[in-house]
């Protein structure tokens, strides 16, 4: 079923991108749905992954690598994914816990996940996470290695980290048979920096007023960009991206005609909803910032690899102290000029709900509004609509009202 | 020239007509059902009948609530957050903070001097301390939920009611009549349960609320059970309209006003 998927999806974009109707997020998505084809495929070596994972180095090696979270995303996007969370309460998951690990979980006990020819798990940014890649790894008998990422950048926790990712490197070896080569490393790592570069200028072409973005265009970006790291493909869609803002910049054409900036905490709702368009139709709200859609390391030096990637997984704006993201969340909401955040706040999910008062308080003290939502992101079963659209037209009214 | 503001909310339906030196005309409650559509006829039709005018008289609509995009010929469709804080300042001017209970959801506002909505916290993902919450509680006491508002008169105020879901407090209610619990014991609990939702979520806006005048509206503000459990738990007095259930359709009429005027 999620190959066919994948392969429609694939054909369909290539398609499109053939008749002429390129754009980058379409080359974006290709990209996905090249993954998905990958890791369904039965040809590759699948490694399923937590989300801070070493990705280039991954690629390198020449696995097909993906945090298990993606898939929670896909099933989410494409409508099924009832079925596989009810499969989870038969094995004693509770209603209030994260969607995406439960629908992962589901799946793989309906026989829906691609066989993995092993696990990396990250300690970071949640142990929910971990906890699903451990039930994927017993019930495929295949080995999990744990990466535990310290929660700040000290010397000794960088090395601390370096150290475990070479051990990683070795684990696979042990496992798959493949040694890393240094050649295809150190050209992965060029790939990264290029990506790096590009994606820093489309993100300062996003902090325009009015912003070359749409509310859609750089939706779940960031998280999902870090799968690609390594390769070409991720050069070429960011600098697709790079081309496409530079020139409605330049030509002043393309912009959205936007009243009302907004900054998308944590991650997007998954699947079909009308709230997105309706903050760009009614209000001419357009979301320029989502959390993760940002760059919080340096370039990798190619003499000190291992230490730079460690660097850039303990960098990430989920991991460390809740004061640390709410350093981040204020960064970007001055960066970006925002008016207002809005914060789905997960179900069951420590980023969304156990940091809420937190960040409230935290962006409040620089005079941005916070609107928590209660959404499940994943199951759509969950979700009421006229109450989400309520508190939602409430905010933008109250926005505009102090503009 | 007259303005009309209507809002459709879960449990009723409400409808204010107001002049252009912003009296009210007439002003209408009627129940929503299932059938949003002819309740909004029904209330136009009492409005319009009371006011002595007819509908081409009226110079602009505003409706709210959550059936406002189902209000034909509007101006526009406003939120009931903002509607209720645009009305609640016309009526007690000096409002600082506005907790509006209604049929599905609970909302506390904290208004700027200007009468726009600085911040607001509403519910989350159920709703209990609501309306309906109350109609639960009325229909296992099996008394009539326009009663309530006095039952809890010499009640000792030591009884609490632990469930927060309104299907498990329904049960708990069910339970406390069987172990023959006095009704006004467990009204009186009931209604400490309630301020002590609506307090927590007063509290997410306005973390001191001591001080500020605080105004309560919608259709639960009727209740003056659940009004004093309020006030005793926040230790100052919450004012209530004369109307309390259209205070969200008068801030509909007056927003329809200055729309009419291009004030806004």
């Amino acid at each position: 079923m999620m190959l066919q998927y994948f392969k429609g999806l694939e054909s369909g974009l290539q398609n499109a991108i053939q008749k002429g109707q390129a754009s980058p997020r379409k080359l974006y998505s290709l990209e996905i749905a090249r993954l998905g084809t990958r890791l369904y495929s039965g040809q590759d070596k699948v490694a399923w992954c937590g989300i801070t994972a070493p990705f280039d180095v991954l690629n390198a090696m020449g696995m097909t690598s993906c945090f298990v979270e993606f898939i929670g995303a896909m099933l989410a996007s494409t409508g099924v994914v009832g079925s596989f969370i009810d499969e989870t309460d038969q094995i004693g998951y509770s209603s209030d816990s994260c969607s995406y690990h439960r629908a992962v979980t589901g799946a793989t006990m309906k026989g829906l996940m691609p066989v993995p020819e092993l696990l990396i798990g990250t300690t970071s940014p949640c142990s929910g996470g971990l906890a699903v890649l451990e039930n994927i790894a017993s019930h495929f008998n295949k080995q999990l290695f744990v990466l535990h990422i310290p929660q700040d950048e000290s010397i000794s926790n960088i090395q601390f980290l370096a150290n475990q990712i070479r051990e990683m490197v070795n684990f696979i070896r042990h496992i798959t048979g493949i040694s890393l080569d240094m050649d295809r490393l150190r050209l992965a790592v060029e790939h990264t920096n290029k990506t790096r570069e590009l994606m820093v200028a489309v993100y300062d072409f996003a902090k325009q007023v009015p912003s070359p973005t749409t509310n859609k265009e750089l939706s779940n970006f960031g998280i999902v960009m870090a799968l690609f790291l390594g390769t070409e493909a991720a050069v070429h869609i960011a600098k697709s991206y790079y081309d496409e803002f530079e020139k409605r910049v330049k030509s002043n054409s393309g912009k959205s005609n936007e009243k009302i900036r907004l900054m998308w905490i944590q991650n997007r709702i998954q699947f079909k909803h009308p709230l997105e368009s309706l903050l760009a139709d009614e209000y001419k709200a357009c979301i320029v910032v989502d959390e993760l859609n940002d760059i919080t390391w340096e370039p990798i030096d190619p003499n000190t690899i291992f230490e730079d990637i460690a660097r850039r997984s303990i960098s990430i704006p989920f991991n460390g102290t809740i004061q640390n993201r709410v350093k981040h969340l204020q960064k970007l909401a001055q960066e970006y000029k925002i008016d207002g955040a809005i914060n789905p706040c997960n179900w069951g999910c420590r980023q969304g709900t156990g940091a809420r008062g937190l960040i409230e308080d935290g962006l409040k003290e620089i005079g941005v509004p916070v609107l928590n939502l209660e959404v499940d992101c994943i199951d759509s079963r969950k979700f009421t609509e006229g109450q989400l659209k309520t508190r939602i037209e409430a905010f933008i009214e109250m926005i505009d009202a102090r503009k | 020239m007259y303005y009309l503001g209507i809002d459709i909310g879960s449990l009723s339906c409400d409808a204010v007509i107001i002049d252009k030196h912003e009296n009210i005309l007439a002003a209408s409650v009627v129940p929503t059902g299932a059938k949003n559509k002819e309740s909004i006829a029904r209330v136009t039709d009492d409005v319009l009948r009371s006011a002595g005018i007819s509908k081409s008289d009226i110079h602009g609509i505003i409706s709210t609530g959550y059936g406002r995009d189902r209000v034909e010929d509007r101006l526009g469709a406003v939120t009931e957050i903002t509607c209720h804080a645009r009305g609640i300042k016309a009526l007690i001017p000096n409002t600082k903070l506005l907790i509006d209970i209604g049929g599905q959801d609970s909302k506390s506002i904290l208004l700027g001097q200007d009468g726009k909505v600085i911040d607001f916290a509403m519910n989350d993902k159920c709703a209990a301390g609501t309306g309906r919450f109350l109609e639960a509680m009325a229909r296992a006491l099996q008394v009539d939920i326009d009663d309530m508002a006095n039952l809890d008169t010499g009640a000792n105020g030591t009884l609490t009611i632990s469930s927060m879901c309104t299907v498990f407090a329904e049960s708990e209610v069910v339970s406390l009549i069987a172990n023959a619990t006095p009704v006004n014991e467990i009204v009186r609990g009931l209604n400490r349960s309630i301020a002590s939702r609506t307090v927590s979520l007063m509290k997410r806006i306005a973390p001191d609320p001591l001080g500020m005048v605080v105004a309560m509206s919608g259709g639960v503000a009727r209740n003056s059970g659940v009004v004093r459990a309020i006030g005793d738990l926040l230790g100052s007095k919450v004012f209530v309209p004369d109307s309390p259930d259209t205070v969200g359709a008068l801030g509909a009429a007056l927003i329809a006003k200055e729309k009419s005027n291009g004030r806004r």
